[in-house]
């Protein structure tokens, strides 16, 4: 066994000693190499700080830039601090000192549009691509002309995790919620742990419950519309679920400061929890987080709706957009977003790719969580893509706190927050 | 008692020309020409910035668009704003609460620190840097660190000691009033060690001879401290007092970490508030003038303070 390991690791080393040149903190591809592409990307992938995906996407990345022995790419990264990056980005694009290839989160595609600095993708992307997209993602990277602006290359959605030996049947409905939780509370357990504290994740995780009444944010203009008309007592209803589940003790009263899907996974793994609001992504950690026989207790479920028929769950994920009008240059950029990123990219890290044919090409997606996935998909509803939302997401996080902690009434805290965010959009 | 003859220059006779025993100041009667160079830069890395927000206040600039006209809407919807006292009030009580306790803790281990010194006890150096630690931590690490004791779940660091005694769990983050205080406490550890560096060294220059007299009256420990290191630490608390309430007043980076300003706005600061402005509201002009605000509250704190505590320094 050892010669063969030896052979192995002998044979294998020029490729890795390549990589590794191809590769660095700052490029990819050669350094004299005549074509430049500047790329701007997040820190999750090329750069992560687990070794093994970095080194995964690295060979990716020299893969990829092997057979385009003439090009460069100079890679800027993004902090974690996504509204802030995102606005930069935006701000330095418009100045004409934006990278020519960019990372752009899910929920700014529409921000970017609207300012017209993302450049078609069109000769790289076919029709048939396009029209294999799911259809919100379709929507969001095409405009009226039809031109492909950016490649949303990974989606995610919020399901409902539970412990099986606790709650063993899944609750299709917010009351069959409060119940199960109720139950487990009653047994010692948190009966459901959510994301309530200020931060983005609770309000795009609690928006869920106000999509799936058919609640709008916004009309098509862009402007306000949650605190009026019927959405007014969709949006008072999914706030008065959150504050049953909180007041009758069916979720701790911890929910307010809870800002990070990290909080959810140390529950199960200290088996305090019953049932939490997560994301798809958490299902590949918890496995590799417990123990094989505290995770096969654990199952996912669509998040419950109103009623059985009513159901929503929030979907996220970033692009990839060129921000260079030179054809070239978008060119390498859309091809870099389907070799690297939306196919093996994908298949490596867990994600769930926006094209449905990509689910059948990798082993990767044959579990039975991807085929929960996939259906709970088809109720994916996307941020709307109007420049007002991160102030309404703003308002949802301090309404959420205020009502959930007692410091406020929902009738109150809606009107404040409603008259917040218009006063925003006018300022805008 | 005076100890040392304050140093006074000589005149030549010629009005505005000093003289030392060196000879003439090397500005001469003529500061300008030597004071350019040191004005300039500071008008450059300093000035600057600082009319450029007073212009972007009066514009309606956002961060995706450019200022293209001038109007004093963005001062009337702040002013106009229901969150606005809210967050002033929060940030009162916060930047309050934080001098007080800052400065007492400040202080306290720094006498405490010179009498272990003084009489020779071991681990001083230790106990010192210890303190010093907390002050190198970056404030995002620091509200993290404060948000994994205060976590209220079961597990719960802060919770469980508490438990182990009979008292809690305490709703460290989740109950409004109990997240302000929260937040100070984790800005009291980050922030202490500054006060003490500031008391230490004070401290430590003060003639010893008195202290020695002070005992020879037999004073005891409570009147020494009142009617001698107080009022000779005079100087050191305006000028502490004066950093500190700035510093306080542009805290938001632990507070970001720790709660993001919430539950609701329960710990949201006018630092964070204006954060929030420009980065979730993309409101350039607001964010100047929240910026301007607090511009001015630090000024008014500086004057103010100093020209109380520091009257007769």
């Amino acid at each position: 066994m050892r010669p063969i390991i030896l052979a192995t690791a002998i044979a294998a080393a020029p490729l890795a000693a390549h990589a590794q040149d191809l590769v660095t903190r700052d490029r990819v591809g050669l350094p004299d190499a005549p074509n430049v592409m500047t790329f701007r990307l997040t820190p999750y992938d090329l750069y992560s700080a687990d070794a093994a995906t970095a080194e995964a996407f690295a060979e990716l990345f020299a893969a990829f830039i092997r057979e385009r022995p003439d090009w460069r790419i100079e890679t800027q990264l993004q902090t974690g601090n996504i509204g802030q990056e995102q606005a930069r980005l935006l701000q330095q694009t418009q100045a004409g000192r934006g990278p020519d290839c960019a990372m752009v989160d899910s929920s700014q595609l529409a921000l970017f549009e609207q300012t017209g600095v993302l450049q078609p993708m069109n000769e790289t992307f076919s029709e048939a691509e396009v029209a294999d997209l799911f259809p919100y993602v379709r929507e969001a990277v095409t405009n009226d002309a039809g031109d492909v602006l950016a490649w949303w290359w990974f989606t995610d959605l919020r399901v409902l995790y539970r412990d099986t030996s606790i709650v063993p049947d899944a609750p299709a409905t917010w009351a069959e919620v409060e119940v199960a939780a109720l139950a487990a509370a009653e047994a010692g357990k948190e009966g459901i742990l959510f994301n309530g504290g200020r931060w983005e994740g609770a309000a795009f995780d609690w928006l869920a419950n106000f999509w799936a009444q058919g609640g709008r944010l916004v009309d098509e203009t862009g402007a306000p519309v949650f605190g009026e008309g019927e959405n007014r007592q969709k949006f008072l209803d999914a706030v008065g679920f959150y504050q049953g589940l909180v007041e009758s003790g069916a979720a701790p009263q911890r929910v307010t400061s809870i800002t990070n899907y990290d909080a959810f996974n140390a529950a199960a793994a200290a088996g305090s929890a019953a049932m939490f609001v997560g994301g798809n992504w958490q299902y590949g950690q918890l496995r590799t987080t417990l123990p094989p026989e505290q995770f096969a207790n654990w199952a996912v479920s669509e998040l419950p709706g109103p009623t059985e028929d009513q159901r929503a769950t929030g979907t996220g994920g970033w692009a990839i957009a060129a921000l260079s009008e030179d054809p070239a240059k978008r060119a390498l950029c859309g091809e870099m977003a389907r070799e690297v990123y939306a196919g093996p990219g994908n298949a490596y890290q867990g994600l769930l790719p926006t094209s449905a044919a990509l689910y059948d090409a990798y082993d990767a997606y044959e579990g039975p969580e991807f085929n929960l996935f996939a259906e709970a998909l088809q109720n994916g509803v996307a941020r709307p893509g109007a420049a007002i939302y991160p102030e309404i997401s703003n308002q949802i996080q301090i309404l959420l706190g205020d009502v959930l902690s007692g410091a406020a009434e929902p009738e109150a805290a809606l009107d404040a927050a409603f008259a917040a965010a218009q006063a925003a959009y006018e300022r805008q | 008692m005076l100890l040392s003859p304050p140093h006074k220059p000589l005149t030549n006779g010629s009005e505005g020309t000093s003289v030392t025993k060196r000879g003439p100041a090397p500005a001469d009667g003529r500061p300008w020409p030597w004071l350019v160079p040191a004005v300039a830069i500071l008008a450059v890395f300093y000035a600057v910035p600082v009319l450029d927000v007073f212009r972007l206040a009066f514009s309606d600039a956002t961060l995706i668009r450019p200022p293209t006209s001038w109007t004093a809407a963005p001062i009337r919807a702040l002013l106009g704003n229901p969150a606005l006292p809210e967050v002033l009030v929060t940030t009162f009580v916060f930047t309050a609460v934080n001098v007080v306790a800052l400065q007492a803790f400040g202080l306290a281990i720094a006498l405490t620190l010179v009498r272990g010194e003084a009489r020779g006890l071991r681990g001083m150096t230790t106990f010192r840097t210890l303190v010093l630690a907390a002050w190198v931590v970056p404030g995002i690490a620091n509200g993290l660190i404060w948000q994994m004791l205060f976590d209220e779940a079961p597990y719960g660091t802060l919770n469980s000691l508490l438990g182990f005694v009979g008292i809690g769990p305490v709703a460290w983050l989740s109950d409004p009033g109990m997240a302000l205080v929260s937040a100070v406490i984790a800005n009291l550890w980050q922030g202490t060690a500054f006060s003490m560096i500031v008391f230490y060294a004070a401290r430590k220059a003060i003639d010893p001879v008195i202290y020695e007299v002070a005992a020879l009256d037999g004073a005891s420990p409570w009147r020494t401290f009142r009617s001698i290191t107080l009022p000779l630490l005079r100087t050191a608390i305006a000028v502490n007092t004066v950093l500190v309430a700035v510093q306080t007043l542009n805290t938001f980076d632990s507070i970001l970490a720790l709660t993001g300003g919430g539950p609701g706005r329960a710990t949201e600061v006018l630092a964070l508030f204006t954060f929030n402005t420009v980065f979730y509201n993309l409101d350039l002009a607001g964010g100047s003038v929240l910026a301007l605000i607090m511009f001015a509250v630090a000024m008014a704190l500086a004057t103010v303070i100093h020209g109380w505590l520091g009257r007769t320094a």
